[in-house]
């Protein structure tokens, strides 16, 4: 079907040029000519998306360097009148923002740790081994990761108070874990999957055992499925905010998604600098690890997770 | 060299099914439980109890105080079709989630094409493009209730400043512009979600096919409509179905931009199944609902997965 559009289009254009050297000439030139508007199109339309996209953070930033006074002044400045860290101090003296940030990174570091080492057990077993078992564990998980999270809040909330979890970071951590293993899994299993069988058994031969050849020959291979888990994971624990506002409500287990509500609801309309503060310093980890990633992101990582 | 020899078929037997030899102390079976046995419990207390938990309690009347239920059969289920403020939320959800869907499909499509032209400053581009989904959905919430903020907002203030604007809309606190707003708020966010997707897609398209049409002379939209895009589709229906189930199932956005409100002009079926869960502390019809709500999702699912499987067929 393209084919025959394409070739159809190619014999009207045969004709013209067939006519005479004078239109072949102008129709260069006008090729030429629409090729470059084209061009310019598109340079103006990525300059459009960057803003679009850009313009929202740098306005948080440039509102968290302002005075309180300034940021909730009207009329509403554009640049700061004078440049000051104070928001920034504010939020760890004033407020309560340091044990939120501490909190956050706690469950965040630990579940993503989790996740990669106990992802990264049962790909591998998912991958290597071929028993029906396995293969129901592989349906759940994509199962789990399917169900809306809000169906599961009651239940949730429920158990964690019914083993005396409530108020405790771990039931954070376990519950981040076990919503981000199916993702984990399923990255991880694709890239095992890739990984040739005949590797580990020549490690194996030469006398290594399974766990050696496991983490010498698969690991290694595995590391941008991992990394990219990894990001994912923290990330999202990072920034969760249904269930930790549910299920951590005493003051000193509040994670930062919660936190920063409650800072908004405490100072009112006050004090966006500050509010703009504590957000700016929450995206800052997401700016590193998205440094980091950045590489993989259109090339491996995309392909990995449609390959799911 | 006998390690050799009892290594292949031990391997190969690993590779179908198999219980055999143990290799180092363990059967394959065993160490595969053993591999396993974190993941399979922590899937069974954190999805499969608290599943089955709500399928149970969306046939019973739970009060949260006693949580000691009456079984009350259907009658949450049948409560939901007949409740106004269940239908509004309903029809709410089917326009957020649309609304967003087809937004974040085009302006995705958009974005990726022109980040894949090789223009100059492609990379840092692409790198800044991407960069709101990493964004945590609080501190999107905070930066976009200040720009919208009724007095101070930027946003608010800019409009003032046009010349046919006689009010500035109130972004947040007008009903009917609220929901918008945050679908505006909402595609900021995860419409890089679709570039990442379809740029890497985009790096994989047969060069050769290009090559052909070149030759033909085709014209920029004959290639996108008659290779690109075809070549695209497989992948640009899943990255849609996975963004349309988690859009219908999206509780953050929404509420920390607008806590369901101003009159419940926000509140999406999420929302209202907390607000019952929690508020009306009706736990059996806040059950009963997010059932059906993933049933819903699920049937809207498998529509896609049609499509897909289609798309993929046309490609072979």
């Amino acid at each position: 079907m393209a084919g025959q559009k394409a070739l159809s289009q190619r014999s009207s254009q045969n004709e013209s040029a067939l006519d005479s050297p004078v239109r072949v000439g102008k129709e260069q030139s006008r090729q030429k000519l629409r090729r470059a508007l084209g061009r310019s199109t598109n340079y103006v339309l990525m300059v459009f998306f960057v803003l679009l996209m850009a313009l929202p953070l740098v306005w948080m930033f440039i509102s968290s360097i302002k005075t309180d006074q300034e940021s909730a002044a009207y009329p509403p400045t554009i640049l700061p009148q004078a440049v000051t860290f104070q928001a920034y101090v504010d939020l760890f003296t004033v407020s309560d923002f340091g044990t939120y940030l501490r909190n956050s990174l706690i469950v965040a570091t630990v579940s993503t740790i989790a996740v990669i080492v106990i992802s990264l057990c049962a790909a591998y077993a998912l991958s290597r081994f071929r028993f029906r078992l396995l293969r129901g564990l592989g349906e759940i998980s994509l199962f789990a990761y399917m169900i809306p999270p809000i169906l599961l809040l009651v239940p949730i909330a429920r158990l964690v108070v019914n083993v005396g979890l409530a108020n405790n970071l771990l039931a954070l951590t376990l519950l981040y874990t076990a919503m981000q293993l199916p993702f984990g899994l399923w990255i991880l299993r694709s890239y095992i999957n890739g990984i040739a069988i005949d590797l580990e058994q020549a490690a194996m031969v030469d006398g290594a055992t399974r766990f050696a050849a496991f983490r010498h020959v698969v690991v290694p291979q595995a590391i941008p499925g991992i990394i990219s888990t990894a990001v994912f994971t923290f990330n999202a624990s990072w920034s969760e905010y249904l269930f930790a506002s549910t299920l951590m409500t005493s003051p000193s287990k509040v994670t930062l998604s919660p936190g920063l509500t409650l800072l908004l609801d405490q100072t009112g309309v006050y004090s966006w600098a500050m509010l703009m503060a504590g957000s700016v310093v929450m995206v800052m980890p997401v700016i590193l690890l998205f440094i980091v990633i950045q590489k993989w992101l259109v090339s491996g990582l995309g392909a990995g997770a449609m390959k799911g | 060299m006998s390690d050799a020899n009892q290594n292949k078929p031990s391997t190969q037997q690993r590779r179908t099914t198999s219980e055999s030899p143990p290799s180092g102390g363990l059967s394959d079976r065993t160490l595969a439980m053993l591999l396993i046995f974190p993941t399979a419990i922590l899937l069974l207390m954190f999805s499969v109890y608290p599943f089955l938990q709500a399928a149970l309690d969306s046939f019973y009347r739970v009060p949260i105080a006693t949580r000691i239920g009456t079984f009350v059969g259907l009658q949450n289920y049948l409560e939901v079709f007949q409740d106004p403020g269940i239908r509004d939320a309903f029809f709410r959800s089917i326009v957020w989630t649309v609304a967003n869907i087809v937004i974040q499909a085009g302006l995705g499509l958009a974005i990726a094409l022109v980040l894949n032209q090789h223009l100059r400053g492609q990379g840092v581009s692409r790198g800044l493009v991407l960069f709101p989904y990493m964004v945590p959905a609080v501190s999107v919430a905070m930066v976009f209730r200040y720009t919208f903020n009724d007095i101070t907002g930027i946003a608010t203030f800019l409009m003032t400043k046009l010349p046919w604007i006689e009010d500035p809309p109130l972004f947040l606190a007008d009903p009917d512009i609220a929901l918008w707003t945050v679908v505006v708020v909402n595609c900021w966010k995860y419409t890089p979600f679709i570039t990442i997707v379809l740029l890497a897609r985009l790096q994989t398209v047969p060069l050769d096919l290009y090559e052909a049409a070149r030759l033909d002379g085709a014209s920029g939209w004959q290639v996108f409509r008659d290779i690109t895009f075809p070549w695209l589709r497989p992948v640009f229906l899943i990255a849609l179905l996975l963004r349309t189930i988690w859009t219908a199932n999206d509780f953050d956005v929404i509420y920390l931009l607008a806590y369901g409100g101003p009159l419940s002009a926000t509140t999406t079926l999420p929302l209202e199944i907390r607000r019952l869960a929690f508020g009306e502390q009706d736990i059996g019809l806040a059950s009963a609902l997010a059932i059906l709500m993933a049933l819903f999702i699920a049937a809207i699912s498998f529509i896609y997965l049609r499509l897909y499987r289609k798309s993929e067929e046309q490609l072979a």
